[in-house]
């Protein structure tokens, strides 16, 4: 009985899935992927810190229109985002341009870095410089004395316990 | 030790700086890159389904608003346009581009509160909107005599960025 139950799912199952080999493989427009590369590379100018792509505003559904409309006239990736950079801005862009303000952006973290590597480097020298030259401490003869007290009240306290 | 105290400290105030300066401004203005730049010739059809040409209107300097009905700051802005072409209405062409409006808003929006306006572009689409740039009404270009975008404003116009940008226009 409880194989036959167990048959019976089994079945179900497989008759479940079988449909979707009668199933076309989904088609995707290129033009419309190709916009959406596009259009995650700009910044929606209303949300401030939203692609294009992923924004449901009016402005970046025009935004994204437009894009499909200059894609089917033949133009480029490169022209359509310099057509948007012309009228916003390099605002526009989520990844600062490499050249002109953009480039401080980039260039500045690299080279904090190495100054935070240089600042460590120079502080830790400095630190193993005043070390080696301080000369080892002299012990007097009464500071031996309380070390070895010490270190005997030590011992006796570990045998007891 | 006190010499790597002479680079942190300066470097230090150095990214404080920038980090106010960051925090401080604006970071809604976006400046436009337009200024400078010819006005783009944008053929298209007023509200009355006559055949106009954004740019320069009738050789003067032009005025171009962008309003729509749905836009509340658009109404407060209205006055300041009235009062504009008012006063500079003979020295300057005052038009505007009606931006993703439908037709029937938009005529009874000018016809409760005034139209200072020659003629209003049906920009229904945003297309034109697009092309200049625009990203949020009201936004107000002066365009001066030669087609050359001298001065936009991207927010409510107010009668001194008005008289500021009529002055920009003539030079």
């Amino acid at each position: 009985m409880k194989n036959n139950i167990k048959k019976i799912m089994l079945l179900t199952f497989l008759l479940g899935i079988s449909f979707s080999a009668f199933s076309k493989p989904v088609d995707e427009d290129p033009i419309e992927r190709e916009m959406l590369d596009i259009a995650a590379k700009l910044r929606c100018t209303v949300c401030q810190n939203q692609p294009v792509a992923e924004s449901h505003s009016g402005l970046a559904g025009d935004m994204r229109n437009l894009i499909t409309e200059k894609l089917k006239q033949g133009k480029n990736e490169k022209e359509i985002v310099q057509f948007f950079v012309d009228r916003y801005g390099d605002y526009v862009l989520l990844e600062p341009p490499q050249s002109g303000n953009g480039a401080v952006l980039w260039v500045l973290p690299p080279l904090l870095f190495l100054f935070a590597a240089l600042a460590a480097v120079l502080m830790m020298k400095s630190r193993s410089k005043s070390q080696s030259t301080m000369p080892p401490p002299v012990l007097s003869d009464a500071d031996k004395e309380r070390i070895r007290l010490a270190r005997g009240i030590d011992a006796d306290e570990k045998n007891k316990s | 030790m006190n010499k790597v105290w002479w680079v942190i400290v300066p470097v230090l105030l150095i990214l404080f700086g920038l980090l106010g300066y960051g925090l401080t401004s604006n970071p809604k203005h976006i400046p436009s890159p337009l200024i400078g730049k010819p006005f783009p010739l944008i053929e298209g059809m007023d509200l009355n389904g006559n055949k106009v040409t954004l740019g320069v209107v009738n050789g003067k300097p032009t005025v171009v608003n962008v309003w729509a009905s749905w836009c509340a700051a658009c109404r407060s802005e209205h006055n300041v346009l009235i009062r504009g072409s008012r006063i500079y209405g003979d020295k300057i062409s005052l038009v505007a581009i009606n931006y993703k409006d439908e037709l029937v808003n938009a005529k009874a929006w000018l016809r409760q509160l005034g139209n200072p306006y020659l003629w209003s572009y049906h920009d229904l689409s945003g297309r034109a909107g697009l092309e200049l740039g625009v990203y949020g009404v009201p936004e107000t270009f002066f365009v001066n005599k030669k087609g050359i975008i001298v001065e936009k404003i991207s927010a409510p116009l107010t009668d001194e960025q008005f008289a500021a940008g009529v002055e920009l226009m003539s030079k």
